[in-house]
């Protein structure tokens, strides 16, 4: 009983709304779900209305995250960079999404590459926020 | 033979009934959030299903009542009431989470948005209840239902590092995300843990017409079957563990927890786990459904079957008719099934003392049971997980809801 009560203790002191941190993560999560899909296109193991479709939900969350992030950055990070490496995921997303539909596998794969490349920035700017806090 | 074959039947019957969107989701997003680290509450809520789908068999074996019946005659209709309204409340949001996880395995398939298939998947549903039998519910829908197996398949694919997995087994505190890590324990409990599945158990037992001799083989069923639902839990899991947290994806969309065996099984992996989805979510629909028919027309004393023509039973079909239309109206509107079945599942821990309390009284009572009452042993498992899992609901759902 007294080990519960110190556990909701601990759960109570970290009553919070989401943080840069878990902001960050949920970013990360949609570009990370993004590349899985893409590279699962790539390898024929997705249709593509769903590709398209998990496509498209991955750019409007990482539009309405970002909004809500970029609101209030956090003071360690450039908010700058992260805005211009969120606007050029969410096109790369966007034109991924094209290609599909074009069914344009070679130029899809060097987009597919953009995206990563935004991943790993991203990522470098979650452990940042992750450090600072 | 009959009752080996019912033996089989029987453990299908508890494979398909535990897994289902509730599991997959909790499943998924705690190993793509926090690795192995949260297996122990799979374990500890199937340790309790155990004994808890053992006791109701028992229960209608021994005293040829139902949970509902006997809750009913022993507490009397207020304390019926009562329970009657918080389990209802949550079987039936329950019930809308599996008919959008059907509308959302074929959304992936066709894409064809779920609010459309709404009405369709319930029509469906509302149609095998009543045409068909108790038997083709319990052992059709979990035939196919043991699709699930794949994630089984795929979690071995991926080759899990077991000493890791076995650390998973153990109860830890984590650095960060508590809240959320304490809230997946109470939505991975209140998944296992899902009180419907002792209801529709016990009543599947009368109508299958279990006695005495069945007590032996209720035994096994339990064991085997739970054993292996709480097994196909872990592995959903595990994949998610290996194949989504390295991707840093954490599942907040069925779109997103369509990926889970892609890594593993890239030809079929997107296709296994749309079926397997639409076959268990299927399933647990119509014992859901069933369930809330069994309850009202159990505790109002009105007659009840699936095996019984509507006619025969018109209030209970009328009930099961209500409830499959009232569940479609959410997703006509386009509710998230996600959110509704990660709240349901919180909701199901927060209430679970509500059933689970009276009935171990009645395991507990010489009167109904004489020396087939329960032992030390499965009153402290069960009191213990119960209290558990309804303290962490208290205090997590809250939090959860306050932190979006």
């Amino acid at each position: 009983m007294k080990r519960l009560l110190v556990t909701a203790m601990i759960v109570l002191v970290s009553c919070k709304p989401p943080t840069p941190a878990e902001q960050m993560d949920a970013i990360l999560s949609w570009v990370g779900s993004a590349v899985m899909l893409g590279s699962g296109w790539l390898r024929h193991t997705t249709p593509d209305s769903y590709t398209t479709q998990t496509l498209s939900l991955s750019r409007d969350h990482l539009l309405q995250i970002g909004a809500e992030l970029l609101k209030s950055p956090p003071a360690t990070i450039d908010s700058a960079g992260l805005d211009s490496t969120l606007t050029r995921s969410r096109s790369h997303i966007a034109r991924m999404a094209q290609l599909v539909e074009a069914r344009n596998s070679p130029a899809f794969r060097q987009v597919l590459d953009s995206l990563q490349l935004d991943q790993k920035a991203l990522k470098q700017i979650a452990d940042k926020v992750e450090a600072s806090q | 033979m009959k009752k080996i074959l019912q033996l089989s039947l029987g453990i299908v019957t508890a494979v398909g009934g535990f897994l289902e969107i509730g599991s997959v989701t909790t499943a998924a997003q705690a190993g793509a959030q926090f690795g192995y680290k949260l297996l122990w509450p799979v374990l500890l809520g199937t340790l309790c299903l155990i004994f808890l789908v053992e006791m109701s068999g028992r229960l209608a074996t021994v005293t040829r009542h139902t949970v509902v019946d006997a809750i009913r005659e022993r507490f009397g209709f207020p304390f019926f009431f009562f329970v009657l309204l918080g389990t209802v409340l949550v079987a039936f949001m329950v019930l809308v989470a599996e008919l959008g996880g059907i509308g959302f395995a074929l959304e992936i398939l066709t894409g064809i948005r779920f609010p459309w298939w709404a009405f369709p998947v319930s029509f469906v549903v509302w149609l095998l209840m009543w045409k068909g039998t108790f038997g083709l519910i319990e052992n059709g829908a979990s035939l196919l239902g043991l699709l699930t197996v794949s994630f089984v398949v795929a979690a071995l694919r991926l080759h899990p590092n077991w000493t890791s997995t076995a650390s998973g087994l153990l109860p830890t505190i984590p650095d960060s995300d508590k809240t959320r890590y304490w809230f997946l324990v109470v939505s991975i409990l209140g998944a296992s843990i899902s009180p419907y599945l002792m209801f529709f158990y016990s009543s599947g037992a009368i109508e299958d017409k279990w006695d005495r001799s069945y007590l032996p083989i209720n035994r096994f069923i339990a064991a085997l079957g739970m054993t292996f639902g709480g097994f196909l839990s872990m592995a959903v899991l595990v994949v998610a563990a290996l194949a989504l947290k390295p991707n840093g994806i954490q599942v907040e969309t069925f779109q997103q927890a369509a990926l889970l065996m892609t890594t593993a099984l890239p030809k079929w992996g997107f296709y296994l786990f749309a079926l397997s989805m639409f076959f268990a979510c299927f399933g647990a629909a119509l014992e859901i459904s069933l369930t809330i028919a069994y309850f009202f027309s159990q505790g109002f004393g009105w007659n009840w079957s699936e095996d019984l023509k509507p006619s025969s039973n018109s209030r209970f079909a009328f009930v099961y008719t209500l409830i499959i239309g009232l569940a479609a109206v959410p997703l006509i509107f386009g509710v998230d099934p996600i959110k509704v079945t990660v709240m349901s599942m919180a909701l199901t821990s927060a209430t679970l003392p509500l059933a689970i309390v009276p009935f171990l009284f009645l395991m507990n009572d010489p009167i109904y049971l004489g020396k087939d009452r329960n032992g030390w042993i499965s009153n402290t498992v069960v009191g213990v997980v119960i209290l558990i899992s309804f303290v962490l609901a208290l205090v997590s759902i809250p939090l959860e809801i306050m932190g979006g």
